[in-house]
């Protein structure tokens, strides 16, 4: 029950992210607009082509998908309303999300199309660079909070929110999800500027109808994520629970998706560049700091 | 709920996910067929018809960062487990993983100078 | 509609079509540039775009495809997926492409009016009767038959190759223009010649010397060996070498007395030699779709077959597999791949052909074309002057003012006329104010390469309105133009980008922004009386690379502004009654992009020669260089930076 409840607030919650994406480009709100490109998705060709990797080809969107409901499996939206409260949540969550490399390398190589496969690389490397900065602020979220389970992560924050017990923690997974959600500007993989269209390119019809929900479901999932991690999950005066979870993730995704367009795609050199020589110090740093302070700080 | 339970749950996630998207293509099948036509499988290239496969040898040139991180990724399997105990073991935990994440960053440094954190042209 | 699938319009197809007709997606043809510089606002009237033909509905062509690109964009029709239209704005005949399913004027209105009608027959006729499938020449492929290990050899039935015996393998082409150029890869195996190849030991060889590959694929059998990863070419001498060992050469054909393999001809290795040609010709395997996986593994291929009597399978190392393989600066030998980067590539200046060469994501080689095929600049022996002048206006979408203030002063200065000063100052005006557009133009695609969705979207918008705006509304417009230059340049992480990118060498015959971003003075403007009074003076730079250049331009445009306000008011060029002088002019104009200059003969009234030079031949001749060695994006960005038109190449 609860996972169909679950379930239903995931793909509301899709929803919502695209409009609040097209909004974003476009610069318009047009409510009805994802179901319409999803219906119209549905009746156009799926094109095969040729010489194909077709495993990899179908399986691309697919793992993606999976992938990205997998990590939201583990998102709790209230006490008691999560699919699988699992002992070691947060790092099941990071386990699924490393298959959204997996997912985007079999998209690039599948087709046997060049801007596809470049793509696929490049978001190789953008996963190293990302993947350190993902899994250390978690760290030192699981450090304060004794647990790796997600709603004891969430419990934990109820005297004070993770972003201000650990703001640096807090900007440096923020940014990384945003890498591995390819949002601009880390958008490598699908560079409409370098790659027209990239990975996704050649997906059509259906299949890149899959391809942009597995995304949309995998923002919501990221999005989810940094809300539990950093932003107290269902926590907060007056409104139900659900309701404080459901504003917070949509707000976390609305400005992931929108707050990076204001900034150019930042070259795949420079990313890792900043990643290693800025970002792991920093997160060892909030490692070192969080220690210092949960052994101190009783809360 | 046991661990067992759990992980099926997840499997049977997994399986629904992959059944949902199964349906949509039998949807999409029952619309209609893709159609066949010369030059339309060819992946597209701006306007240029490129038959040639790229399943080559592909230079990636971050193998320095790659390599690093394979140190990195080990250490962090480390890190989990003792987060969850840090509190518990105090002043005892943070010197024991300060010593170990001490070595891995001058690791860093080093393979830094060296030149490993770079565009591998 | 020629484009719908096949089906008939029943309940969810019914709901489905409602849906693509409310959900269109065009790909423009040739390019936003064109289509914003003709004062289109596509964005604007819910069309969305899209980068490549696969995820587009539509096929919007604007203006009259010149011939060298219906050829392109017939392969984009082709693949988009169906159900598929074509928009045409005062495109005239689509030749090789199918009849247009919606038509409309070059004006937004027109534009309006063509989408209404397109939605309406999307609705009505994407799934349908009216389905027929698109065919053209540029699209077809024949098969051909070829030797492997002579390339020269191609005959258009199977058989055996005259020369060594070995059995013709077939090789999709394209037609009609075959690729024997590209020497296939030797398939230098001596084994393969005389013994059935089996492909049980192809596959095991393959899979004991990469680990990765997959072996379940070897389904082609003649190429059960693979040879060097370089071209190579048949020549008259009559030395034989062992593939595997080419120390050991002999003048009689042979067996290797290392290991035993038959001995092949030496060819020469030439210049595909450091080339990853192999793609090419494996890929034409068509109908061996698994095969063309291994067509990048050929560099170590040389031992394959090895399951012939008498022969056992050689150990390679790693220096002998990648002997001949290109070499990347590091010193790691990879696999380069050839990709177009095609006329209708989003962000660069539609109609501009490029393919680069590829090792992994860095640029080994550049190569740019114009796709617009070369124009006669006199259609008749004698034109008279304002068909000229609309002649030379024609030739560049991106910037007729500029050209036809040239070949206004060009025949004003033959005639021996001399317009008024408040004239000239007003056609200079509107030069400028070209120069604006131009320039946020530029800006606008260099919005759409780097992601700056809101650059994209303003500049194109005050570009539309500041084209054909008098000179009391360009000054109603500049608060807003300087606001958008300001907040570009605060953009963070802008000049980080594209700092140092884009670098040249020093030529003499550059012009133009590009030039005086490395610091050149050079401007046509500063030799013009009209432009002194105006108050001009050079504009330049230092640096050089991108970030100078696009410094250069917001400055321009500052600077432009300042220009048009100063001249008070704006006239387009035109001329007075020649009447029927004779005489030779000349005159040159800095265009947006650098300086015009144009040559020509009056005789009688009649312009009867002409000669034109463009800045853009100097600006694509700089492409090579600075492409290679650089990342993709960056390469991207320094072609970008350097606003070629392609249109103005033709001539």
């Amino acid at each position: 029950m609860t996972v169909l409840v679950v379930l239903l607030a995931l793909a509301a919650g899709a929803y919502l992210i695209a409009i609040l994406e097209s909004w974003a480009v476009h610069g318009r709100l047009e409510p009805a607009r994802p179901a319409i490109s999803a219906l119209a998705l549905l009746g156009r060709e799926s094109v095969l082509a040729r010489t194909p990797d077709r495993l990899f080809f179908e399986a691309g969107p697919i793992l993606l998908l999976v992938a990205g409901l997998l990590a939201a499996a583990v998102i709790p939206l209230a006490p008691g309303l999560i699919v699988t409260d699992l002992a070691t949540g947060a790092l099941f969550l990071n386990a699924a999300l490393a298959y959204v490399l997996v997912a985007l390398i079999m998209a690039g190589w599948g087709p046997n199309g060049a801007y596809g496969m470049i793509g696929g690389w490049r978001f190789l490397g953008q996963f190293i660079a990302y993947a350190m900065l993902i899994v250390m602020p978690i760290t030192a979220v699981a450090m304060r909070a004794e647990s790796l389970s997600t709603v004891t992560i969430v419990q934990s924050q109820a005297a004070l929110w993770n972003i201000a017990y650990q703001p640096l923690g807090f900007v440096l997974f923020v940014v990384a999800a945003m890498g591995l959600a390819w949002l601009p500007p880390l958008d490598l993989p699908t560079a409409p500027g370098d790659l027209a269209g990239g990975v996704e390119a050649e997906y059509t019809g259906v299949r890149l109808a899959v391809l942009r929900l597995a995304r949309m479901v995998l923002i919501l999932a990221l999005a989810g994520a940094t809300v539990t991690f950093y932003l107290g999950g269902w926590l907060g005066p007056w409104l139900p629970a659900p309701v404080w979870s459901a504003l917070k993730i949509l707000i976390v995704a609305g400005l992931m998706v929108s707050a990076g367009r204001l900034v150019p795609r930042v070259r795949e050199a420079r990313y890792l560049e900043l990643s290693w020589k800025l970002g792991i110090p920093l997160a060892l740093a909030n490692i070192f700091i969080v220690g210092v302070i949960a052994l101190v700080v009783p809360i | 709920m046991t661990a067992l339970a759990q992980y099926a749950i997840l499997l049977g996630l997994t399986l629904g996910a992959v059944g949902f998207v199964f349906s949509l293509y039998a949807l999409a099948r029952a619309i209609g067929r893709s159609r066949e036509e010369p030059g339309k499988d060819v992946p597209a290239t701006a306007g240029t018809l490129s038959r040639d496969p790229v399943w080559v040898r592909y230079h990636a040139k971050y193998y320095g960062y790659a390599l690093l991180f394979l140190a990195f990724d080990m250490e962090m399997a480390f890190m989990y487990p003792w987060a969850v105990v840090y509190r518990e073991e105090g002043l005892v935990a943070l010197l024991d993983m300060g010593v170990f994440l001490a070595i891995l960053f001058l690791g860093l440094l080093y393979g830094w100078s060296q030149g490993a954190l770079r565009r591998q042209e | 509609m020629i484009g719908a699938r096949s089906g008939a319009l029943t309940g969810l197809r019914r709901l489905v079509a409602n849906a693509l007709a409310r959900d269109l997606r065009g790909f423009v043809v040739p390019g936003m540039d064109v289509a914003w510089a003709n004062g289109l606002d596509l964005a604007g009237t819910g069309l969305h775009l899209a980068t490549t033909p696969r995820h587009a509905s539509v096929l919007v062509i604007i203006g009259p495809l010149p011939a060298g690109l219906a050829d392109a964009a017939s392969v984009a029709h082709a693949q988009m997926p169906r159900p598929r239209a074509i928009l045409a704005l005062e495109a005239g005949d689509l030749a090789p492409l199918p009849a247009a399913d919606a038509t409309g004027a070059l004006t937004q209105a027109g534009l309006v009016a063509a989408l209404a009608d397109l939605r309406r027959t999307i609705a009505n006729g994407a799934f349908g009767s009216g389905a027929r499938e698109y065919s053209a020449p540029a699209l077809e492929t024949r098969i051909e038959y070829t030797c492997p290990m002579h390339p020269e050899v191609v005959s258009d039935q199977p058989g055996n190759c005259p020369k060594c015996g070995m059995t013709l393998v077939p090789r999709e082409t394209a037609a009609p223009l075959s690729h024997a150029g590209h020497a296939m890869p030797d398939m230098s195996d001596g084994v393969t010649a005389e013994t059935p190849p089996d492909p049980v030991a192809a596959t095991h060889q393959h899979g004991a010397h990469h680990p990765s590959g997959d072996t379940k694929t070897m389904v082609e059998d003649t190429h059960a060996g693979h040879g060097h990863d370089h071209a190579k070419q048949t020549d008259a001498s009559a030395q034989y070498t062992c593939p595997m060992h080419p120390e050991v050469t002999s003048d009689q054909p042979g067996s290797c007395r290392k290991c035993g393999m038959f001995l092949v001809p030496v060819e020469d290795k030439d210049a595909h030699a450091g080339h990853g040609h192999t793609q090419t010709d494996h890929s034409a395997l068509g109908s061996h779709s698994d095969h063309s996986a291994h067509g990048g593994h050929s560099g170590h291929g040389a031992h394959g077959g090895a399951e012939v009597a008498g022969i056992e399978a050689h150990f390679m190392s790693m220096v002998d597999l990648t002997r001949d393989m290109p070499a990347s600066a590091d010193g790691l030998k990879m696999e380069w791949i050839d990709v177009p980067f095609g006329p209708f590539f989003p962000g660069l200046p539609g109609g501009l052909e490029l393919e680069l060469t590829l090792d992994g994501d860095a640029v080994a080689a550049a190569k740019a074309e114009s796709g617009v095929s070369a124009v006669n600049l006199l259609r008749e022996a004698a034109t008279s002057p304002e068909a000229f002048i609309d002649q030379l206006a024609a030739l560049s979408p991106l910037s007729p003012v500029a050209y036809r203030e040239l070949a206004c002063r060009a025949l004003e200065q033959a005639a021996g006329q001399n317009p008024a000063s408040d004239t000239a100052s007003a056609r200079a005006a509107a030069v400028e104010r070209e120069r604006i557009a131009s320039h946020l133009n530029w800006l606008a695609g260099f919005g759409t390469q780097s992601g700056l969705h809101w650059l994209e979207r303003r500049a194109a918008g005050l570009q539309l309105e500041l084209r054909h705006a008098d000179a009391r509304g360009i000054a109603a417009l500049t608060p807003r133009t300087t606001a958008l230059l300001r907040r570009l340049h605060r953009t963070p992480l802008l000049h980080d980008k594209l700092n140092g990118n884009g670098k040249h060498a020093d030529g003499d015959a550059l012009s133009g922004p590009v030039a005086r971003a490395a610091g050149s003075t050079s401007d046509a403007r500063s030799d013009n009386p009209v432009y002194g009074a105006l108050g001009f003076g050079v504009l330049t730079g230092t640096g050089g690379d991108a970030r100078a250049r696009l410094t250069q331009r917001t400055g321009e445009i500052a600077q432009s502004l300042g220009l048009i306000a100063r001249a008070g008011q704006i006239a387009m060029p035109e001329v007075q009654n020649i009447g029927s002088v004779s005489g030779k002019g000349e005159a040159i104009v800095e265009t947006p992009r650098g300086a015009a200059q144009l040559r020509l003969t009056l005789t009688g009234g009649k312009v009867t020669q002409a000669e034109i030079s463009t800045p853009t031949a100097a600006l694509v001749a700089l492409i090579g260089a600075m492409a290679r060695g650089r990342e993709l994006g960056d390469a991207m960005t320094a072609i970008g930076s350097l606003d070629i038109s392609p249109w103005e190449l033709t001539a």
